[in-house]
């Protein structure tokens, strides 16, 4: 599954929980109502499991996205083989034909005129990686590409009237 | 302050918020609809047509909801603290006179550079007149205007009305409890943290605004003057983050004061509540940088500070006031009016939109996520799912506390289904079309953004239904008031708790 599919996956678990205890709190409120002194000191002491818990997720999630992130990567990999990229309304100017397959490659990405993204889309037109291009900055991003065969380009930060139709593609093998 | 002020109908400039906010609301659904039925290739808008009215949905919708929050707000502090009637008009007549020259400049100039404006977009190759530029930013300067007028007056009036910051902020409660609670004081009512912090944080995120509105209006008299483009951006996030954040902020007051009503129990402030508020009133300036994640060029440690207060302001949602909110309806014998059907929903969404805003905000997510329609799918949940409910949910508490003719259930049921369903399937086709990897703000959408773009109009059109069946409900209980000549004054709301206010306004 890509990560796509287990983000969602993710999303839609805790969303059932979330709407599932939502639903047994409100049902509860139909029967005889209880003094609100009787339920607080029960409730209080879930609170209190609970922010530690949400805090130890935080902890964690915080610690892992740290590690995993774009820009750790980044430093990880100086031998890659590199491709300047100028983006402009409308396009990519300097898009490679061909991309080395499990080579280390970065994409030096900047703008000529207003923002733009530079989002790379694999075979099953999922999003592996992006990145912004922006005027007068140089951003890199890093891929190793694991497949072979034809990827999309597609600008996804808003850049004007033509901006669902600027892309580029390239193969990697 | 002139009498003449005092003797306006206090609830009248709540309505006038309130109306113009959901109205607009209502108008800009529309314009979303035909949005989503033009990618789903039902209707076909041209590429400028697209783009301006994609900048007036998404400008329109922030101001109308802030309008909301600010109307209901006002209102709730008013009734604790003496305030000035005109100077509330006047935050009003800036922002809608704001709203007005931002469609204008949609509508007539077809400013379409989205409601972020990232610099240099409006002035680069565009497809609009200049005039319209013009026209945007004093609109959106205006806008920022009234807000900060507003932001002003609320609080000089919650630090005058509750003893300082050190009241307000509870200072003596959290590090001296026991010496405050023997001394008989009581913190402020809920809803003035909510007030104080967003007051606060608003004026800081006001004065970033007038910042960058000035630098675009001098690049836009002079083009010779550049800007830095991460400096830009930087700051119109950390303004644009901050007032759509704001927006569930302001409204959740409503919910501390509409809900208990419902739940006959009172939602009092205690130490955790005003800790949580302390957390957020940090939390919500540090969240922005998480809009600049896929910046390489920023520096990594801003883009770890997003992460971190983006991480942490779940825990005074989550953990505090939503968790509050649960406890408070608990075994409750619950009133369930569309109300609180409505407020209790909201904070479900509130939930659910901060489940999908975190994954998102996850910076290894992001990479797959950023700007895709995975973004709109959760900040529609929370501000479609969360926010305009609190604000539909509140003008149904006020005219169900003084009804005694109520909904039925047939219609209660009707009314909920289709307005809960509709948003549910309008917000999920967002999420699944974002996991699809479907870019955003794309006129033409590439496979299988129009499938998804053909269901999320469906959901918008049982929404709008469900919306004017509910308008109509409103209005049956509305006219029932009328005629009735009731003038309870909602008799199972929590009184104002004035006991801690100096200058207390007893105007309701």
């Amino acid at each position: 599954m890509e990560i796509q599919g287990k983000i969602l996956l993710t999303f839609g678990v805790l969303s059932l929980l979330t709407l599932a205890l939502f639903v047994v709190v409100a049902w509860s409120s139909r029967g005889s109502p209880k003094d609100y002194a009787e339920v607080q000191p029960a409730g209080y002491g879930v609170r209190k499991v609970w922010f530690w818990v949400l805090l130890a997720a935080i902890v964690v999630a915080f610690g892992l996205s740290g590690r995993l992130s774009p820009y750790s990567r980044a430093e990880a990999a100086p031998d890659a083989v590199s491709f300047p990229i100028v983006a402009r309304q409308y396009v990519f100017e300097n898009i490679p034909e061909v991309v080395p397959y499990d080579v280390p490659v970065v994409f030096n990405l900047t703008s000529i005129d207003v923002n733009h993204g530079f989002a790379i889309y694999d075979a099953k037109d999922r999003i592996i990686g992006q990145v912004q291009a922006m005027p007068g900055y140089a951003n890199d991003l890093r891929v190793t590409f694991k497949e072979k065969g034809k990827y999309i380009v597609r600008c996804l930060e808003f850049c004007g009237i033509n901006h669902a139709f600027m892309q580029g593609s390239f193969e990697v093998r | 302050m002139s009498a003449s002020t005092d003797s306006f109908p206090v609830r009248r400039i709540m309505a006038l918020y309130l109306m113009t906010g959901l109205a607009l609301v209502v108008l800009l659904m529309v314009v979303g609809l035909l949005m989503r039925m033009s990618q789903a290739g039902w209707i076909r808008l041209t590429s400028v047509d697209f783009y301006a009215l994609m900048t007036l949905h998404g400008a329109g919708m922030i101001a109308a909801l802030v309008l909301c929050g600010m109307g209901g707000l006002w209102y709730l502090i008013r009734r604790e603290v003496a305030m000035s009637a005109s100077l509330a008009l006047w935050a009003y007549g800036l922002a809608v006179g704001g709203v007005v020259l931002v469609a204008a400049a949609a509508a007539f100039g077809k400013f379409g550079a989205a409601w972020t404006f990232l610099y240099p977009l409006p002035f680069l190759n565009p497809t609009w007149p200049a005039w319209s530029i013009g026209a945007f930013l004093v609109g959106m300067t205006l806008i920022v205007l009234g807000w900060s007028v507003w932001c002003i007056q609320m609080l000089e009036a919650v630090l005058r009305g509750f003893g300082g910051f050190r009241g307000v902020l509870g200072w003596d409660a959290v590090f001296t409890p026991k010496a405050f609670a023997a001394s008989g004081r009581k913190l402020p009512p809920p809803q003035v943290l909510p007030a104080f912090v967003i007051a606060l944080d608003g004026l800081l995120a006001a004065a970033a605004a007038s910042l960058l509105g000035v630098a675009l209006l001098v690049h836009w008299l002079d083009p010779s003057v550049p800007l830095d483009a991460l400096w830009a951006k930087n700051i119109t996030y950390f303004f644009g983050h901050d007032l759509a954040n704001f927006i569930i902020y302001m409204l959740i007051a409503q919910v501390y004061v509409g809900l208990p009503a419902y739940a006959r129990r009172p939602w009092k402030n205690t130490r955790v509540l005003t800790l949580g508020w302390w957390g957020t009133l940090v939390f919500l300036l540090l969240a922005f940088p998480h809009h600049l994640y896929m910046d390489f060029a920023q520096p990594v440690w801003i883009q770890y500070l997003g992460l971190g207060a983006s991480y942490v302001s779940s825990i005074p949602v989550a953990v505090v006031t939503v968790f509050g909110g649960l406890l408070l309806v608990w075994r409750s014998g619950m009133r369930w009016g569309l109300g609180s059907i409505f407020m209790y929903a909201g904070m479900a969404g509130w939930i659910l939109g901060g489940i999908g805003a975190l994954l998102d905000a996850t910076i290894q997510f992001n990479l797959h996520l950023h700007n895709t329609l995975w973004v709109p799918a959760h900040f529609h949940t929370y501000l479609l799912g969360a926010s305009f409910l609190f604000a539909i949910g509140w003008v149904f508490a006020m005219l169900e506390g003084r009804s005694e003719n109520p909904t039925s259930s047939a219609m209660r049921w009707t009314i909920g289904v289709t307005v809960l369903g509709g948003i549910g399937l309008l917000v999920a086709t967002f999420y699944l079309a974002g996991a699809a990897s479907v870019p955003r703000r794309y006129d033409v959408e590439p496979a299988p953004g129009p499938v998804f773009a053909g269901w999320g109009s469906v959901g918008a059109i049982i929404l709008l239904i469900g919306l004017a069946v509910a308008f109509f409900e409103g209005m049956r209980i509305w006219r029932g008031l009328k005629q009735a000549r009731t003038h309870v004054e909602w008799p199972w709301s929590p009184e104002p708790a004035t006991q801690t206010a100096r200058s207390g306004g007893g105007a309701r």
